[in-house]
């Protein structure tokens, strides 16, 4: 368990010298405050100027399901563009030999991280959100964003051989958050090609509230961080 | 000669990476959003778009590049090579632009919303390579990704929100000196274009002369010696 701690305390040492973990406190509370206190006015703003009974009203869940998973995407984008450049300064090699060995790295830099913003998002997502939501249903929010985010880490580290083609992949990584937007959007005939997306799940399920969503959920993002993983491992190998 | 070779050298290295693939991907997405906007968004929703992306792709994709160049040593080689830092930044900016132009003319020319290609391009192009020397002078002298991105969130606030308030609406003359909103008058063909072209080639100018005065220092002191 030291060795796992050290390496975790490497990761946030590193991070906090970046000013990366202060970015990514400032931005997400900013986020949530402007979505929490901002969204709300500028419909009562836009409602007034349109003479509309509701405008964004009809997408705050959508604001919610951003707001959770912007803190676990965050850490685990942080945490894999570290990843990139151990990996590119070959200091991943070494890590896995030591102690610390290749399931601690994996444990250090992408499960502690996404731990603590499942709890980040969870708190985020009881006190700043705009629609309802029941502990259970907030408790699966969380996790699932969670999830979603750490196989974005993932497809970014493996996907890519070095930090330019991180950079690509991250870029690209972007596009399946577009999954959240979908079911809002499109109409249901065009919006399932968008299912092999888990955030396309993650905002069907929270949509309908229907514990049926939850299989092809949970069964999509499993898809992705199963093979992903492989595909990690083999790359650290 | 020698600024034809690294012009060549980054446009292969650009391309073994994937940003030619990725940006003809985003330009498909980009032009299928157009299509499902109602007709008096396209425009302005385009030259988001290409403000957003690919114009600003510089900035976004340079400290990966320079960071990826040093691991690689091939800054120590050029360093002792003769190869001067106007011509390595130069390819660097040129190379960057070439993709950023093409991607706004596909992005324009498949969303419907080009009407005046040579304001476009020039608003493009010199919309890239300022973004692209504001990357260089940030990447010089950074030692991490995380660093970089941490850098760019400043530049990206005072370059975007001044052209942001423009796009929506708010447009007073004076407004006009910032280099991102002469971009955006550019892109849309306005009636301040001319002006605008001659803004921002000033600024550009000056980014890229900053630019190269950072990079040759950087080079100079590469590997903690002063070469």
């Amino acid at each position: 368990m030291k060795p796992l701690l050290h390496s975790f305390s490497m990761f946030v040492r590193q991070i906090f010298k970046d000013s990366m973990l202060a970015v990514i406190c400032i931005s997400t509370v900013l986020s949530a405050v402007l979505i929490r206190f901002g969204i709300p006015r500028l419909e009562l703003f836009l409602c007034s100027r349109f003479d509309r009974i509701s405008i964004l009203a009809d997408y705050y869940l959508l604001f919610d399901l951003l707001l959770a998973l912007l803190a676990p995407y965050m850490l685990c984008f942080a945490s894999s563009m570290m990843m990139l450049t151990e990996y590119d300064e070959e200091i991943t090699g070494y890590l896995a030999v030591t102690p610390v060995g290749k399931q601690g790295y994996i444990l250090s830099r992408l499960v502690f991280p996404s731990v603590i913003a499942f709890v980040v998002s969870a708190v985020f997502l009881h006190w700043f959100s705009l629609t309802v939501w029941p502990i259970g249903w907030l408790v699966l929010a969380s996790a699932l964003s969670c999830a979603v985010s750490t196989a974005l880490a993932l497809l970014l580290f493996s996907l890519s051989h070095n930090r330019v083609e991180g950079m690509a992949v991250g870029k690209l990584s972007g596009l399946v958050m577009l999954g959240l937007a979908v079911p809002f959007f499109l109409p249901a005939s065009i919006a399932y090609l968008f299912a092999p997306l888990p955030s396309f799940w993650l905002a069907k399920l929270c949509i309908t509230r229907n514990l049926l969503f939850l299989f092809p959920s949970l069964s999509c993002t499993l898809i992705w961080l199963w093979s992903l993983s492989w595909k990690f491992s083999r790359k650290i190998r | 000669m020698k600024i034809r070779a690294l012009l060549i050298g980054d446009i292969r290295f650009q391309f073994k990476y994937g940003f030619y693939l990725l940006y003809l991907l985003f330009t498909v997405i980009y032009v299928s959003l157009l299509y499902l906007l109602p007709g008096a968004w396209k425009k302005p929703a385009a030259v988001l778009m290409i403000f957003s992306d690919p114009a600003a792709m510089g900035l976004y994709f340079m400290g990966a590049i320079v960071l990826f160049e040093k691991s690689e040593r091939v800054l120590s080689s050029l360093a002792v090579s003769p190869i001067k830092p106007t011509e390595y930044v130069a390819a660097k900016l040129l190379s960057i632009a070439l993709i950023a132009v093409l991607v706004a003319l596909g992005i324009g020319l498949g969303g419907g919303v080009l009407s005046a290609p040579f304001s476009f391009v020039t608003g493009v192009f010199l919309g890239s390579c300022l973004f692209s020397s504001v990357g260089v002078i940030l990447a010089a002298n950074i030692a991490s990704l995380n660093q970089f991105i941490v850098a760019t969130i400043p530049a990206e606030l005072v370059m975007n929100l001044p052209a942001l308030a423009y796009l929506f609406g708010w447009r007073p003359a004076w407004l006009l000196v910032h280099p991102s909103v002469c971009m955006i008058e550019l892109l849309e063909n306005g009636t301040l274009s001319l002006p605008a072209a001659g803004i921002l080639t000033v600024w550009t100018l000056l980014a890229v002369w900053f630019a190269v005065r950072v990079m040759e220092k950087s080079l100079r002191h590469l590997g903690g010696v002063r070469l």
